[in-house]
């Protein structure tokens, strides 16, 4: 996988103008806090703090560019790093080392978080399209365009907290894909809302892709990414374990995820150590407790 | 086929690194804080976008009640009455005040204004994480709509305040013009406080304790209740005059009550309020790239 990519690389002119997006060995590492009080020597060697802080290593060094006119899945079990790789994608979280670089500012499929909840749909939607950029102009433009779009046009008046979770999907898949983002990252919105609704969601998709931009759909439905997708990233533990179509790359993963075990080798010896010592442990305490009944039962005759 | 991983970090490294040399070339490196000036800009490029908050803010803020906005008046009104049976009937705080009542209002709406916007701008990055999470968006849009959220709410307490003074026998004169200039100052002096309170919470959500202990200070340090020439020797007086909150509610007062203006508290409250949104501006700007991640 490794070697092709960088045949392909190698082959592109320095000044490659249809560049949408390139990840340069990016990592992104963030802090949490636990549930629990840092230890003394946490303590000292934290500088006071008091709860316990652990670093997350979400994305482990990953590469790759992606051009105009593609519609990049990612893929990878949960936990693996997609939602994060999303994120600093969007320029949200920052890259601790390495860097991803984007022709224009990506739009992520996150409006959601922009609307309150007790407010009517019609002003969530402005304040949607407004959140993302767009003028007080656009926003007259686009406003008749998204509520047709979402097919919310009788409960467009209705506050937000009365809609049903397909309805509020809907209505961010709207906001967000009418000011035509060239860049648009999308986080398992598509399984979201009915069949037709889906259909015309994946329309929008390849107008956006005629428009030569790039979108990226983080999903675990391989169907639909088999359907949209013209390329696809697979994540693993945070790295990038494949990148290429969507034919190789999905039977790779499905022939990853049809394994016992699905951990990158090394993890995978040590959980094997861990569970061999384990059925052993077990095997000697029932032996003790076979041998201890049998006592038991001598010392009664 | 997991043979095929590449596992290392540097399995890529060098078709990337050529590839790199282009990307910086052509694309922009994201997550990093614009300049002041581009920040600037694009602060004003979102100036619907706070606003549109703002007005959501006070529309939803009471929709839940029976009696829906008609708490923004009447609300001050009850607080107005709360204070001036206690202060102004039981306790009697109004030496040296001919208007007692006017007085008390314009102390009491003045401060709060302040008090709030800066309480809730403190917590604007805390409460809009998801927000924060989800779009990309000059983060001072937030502490900003929080202001101008409490501004709107403000108007119909201003009114009533000066209601207040109309019936209880003041008259209106050119210079309650001026109450606009003063609106603005402690607008700005707002802004300006929720900048630098909003990046200390969201990086020590303790703040959000601290806060309102210092709002208590503040509340008696400003002569909210009392006439402060009357009561603190003239040595003291000098560190109220000092006091930004002190010097506006004051200033208010001397345009209201008495018709007069003080050209040294409105050197202090404008010198503060200009003082505050600069600091402001740049303390917060600074920690742009870490808000949300608490």
């Amino acid at each position: 996988m490794a070697d092709t990519r960088q045949v392909v690389a190698d082959q592109q002119p320095a000044l490659d103008p249809a560049l949408t997006l390139v990840a340069q060995d990016a990592h992104v590492t963030y802090r949490v806090y636990e549930d629990r009080r840092a230890g003394l020597r946490e303590l000292v060697s934290s500088r006071g703090k008091l709860r316990a802080a652990r670093a997350i290593r979400a994305v482990k060094g990953v590469s790759f560019e992606a051009r105009a006119g593609e519609v990049i899945g990612v893929i990878g079990a949960n936990g693996s790093g997609k939602s994060t790789l999303l994120q600093a994608m969007a320029g949200l979280l920052p890259c601790t080392d390495g860097a991803i670089y984007a022709r224009s500012q990506p739009v992520i499929l996150g409006v959601g978080a922009a609307l309150q909840p007790l407010l009517s749909g019609r002003r969530n939607v402005e304040l949607g399209l407004l959140a993302l950029g767009a003028s007080q102009e656009q926003v007259e433009e686009q406003f008749d365009e998204v509520v047709e779009f979402s097919g919310l046009e009788d409960s467009i008046d209705l506050p937000l907290r009365t809609y049903s979770s397909g309805m509020k999907a809907r209505l961010h898949f709207a906001i967000a894909t009418s000011i035509q983002p060239d860049i648009l990252l999308i986080d398992e919105a598509l399984a979201v809302g009915d069949a037709d609704f889906r259909e015309r969601s994946e329309e929008r998709i390849r107008t956006l892709q005629a428009h030569a931009g790039t979108v990226f759909i983080v999903s675990h439905r391989l169907s639909e990414i088999q359907r949209t997708c013209t390329r696809v990233l697979w994540l693993c533990a945070g790295e990038l374990a494949a990148d290429g179509t969507p034919d190789e790359v999905l039977a790779q993963y499905r022939e990853w995820v049809g394994r016992p075990r699905n951990r990158p080798p090394r993890q995978q010896r040590q959980q094997r150590r861990r569970w061999r010592r384990r059925r052993q442990r077990h095997r000697e305490r029932r032996l003790a407790r076979r041998q201890q009944r049998r006592l038991r039962r001598q010392a009664g005759r | 086929m997991l043979a095929s991983f590449p596992w290392r970090r540097d399995a890529t490294g060098r078709a990337t690194e050529t590839v790199g040399m282009a990307a910086q070339a052509t694309l922009e490196r994201l997550g990093d804080t614009p300049s002041s000036a581009d920040y600037l800009r694009a602060l004003w490029g979102r100036r619907q976008f706070a606003i549109a908050i703002a007005v959501g803010e006070v529309r939803s803020q009471h929709m839940n009640t029976a009696l829906g906005n008609v708490w923004l008046v009447l609300n001050p009104l009850l607080q107005m009455g709360v204070y001036y049976l206690v202060f102004g009937v039981i306790i009697g705080t109004d030496r040296g005040v001919d208007n007692f009542l006017a007085f008390l209002a314009v102390g009491v709406f003045l401060f709060h204004y302040t008090q709030r916007s800066i309480m809730a701008g403190a917590k604007s990055l805390l409460k809009n994480q998801g927000l924060i999470r989800s779009i990309q968006f000059p983060r001072a849009v937030l502490p900003l709509a929080t202001v101008l959220a409490h501004g709107l709410s403000f108007l119909p307490a201003a009114a009533v305040m000066i209601g207040i003074a109309l019936a209880t026998g003041e008259s209106l004169h050119w210079t309650w013009l001026l109450l606009v200039a003063l609106f603005a100052v402690q607008t700005v002096f707002n802004i300006g406080m929720a900048f630098i309170t909003a990046r200390m919470t969201d990086r020590f959500p303790d703040m959000q304790n601290v806060l309102p202990f210092v709002f208590r200070l503040l509340f008696y340090m400003s002569g909210v209740l009392f006439l402060a020439t009357r009561y603190v020797s003239a040595e003291t007086l000098v560190w109220f005059q000092l006091n930004p909150v002190y010097a506006m509610i004051s200033t208010g007062r001397g345009i209201i009550l008495e018709g007069t203006l003080n050209g040294v508290l409105w050197l202090s409250a404008g010198g503060w309020a200009i003082f505050a949104l600069v600091t402001g501006f740049f303390v917060f700007r600074a920690g742009e790239r870490d808000y949300g991640r608490g």
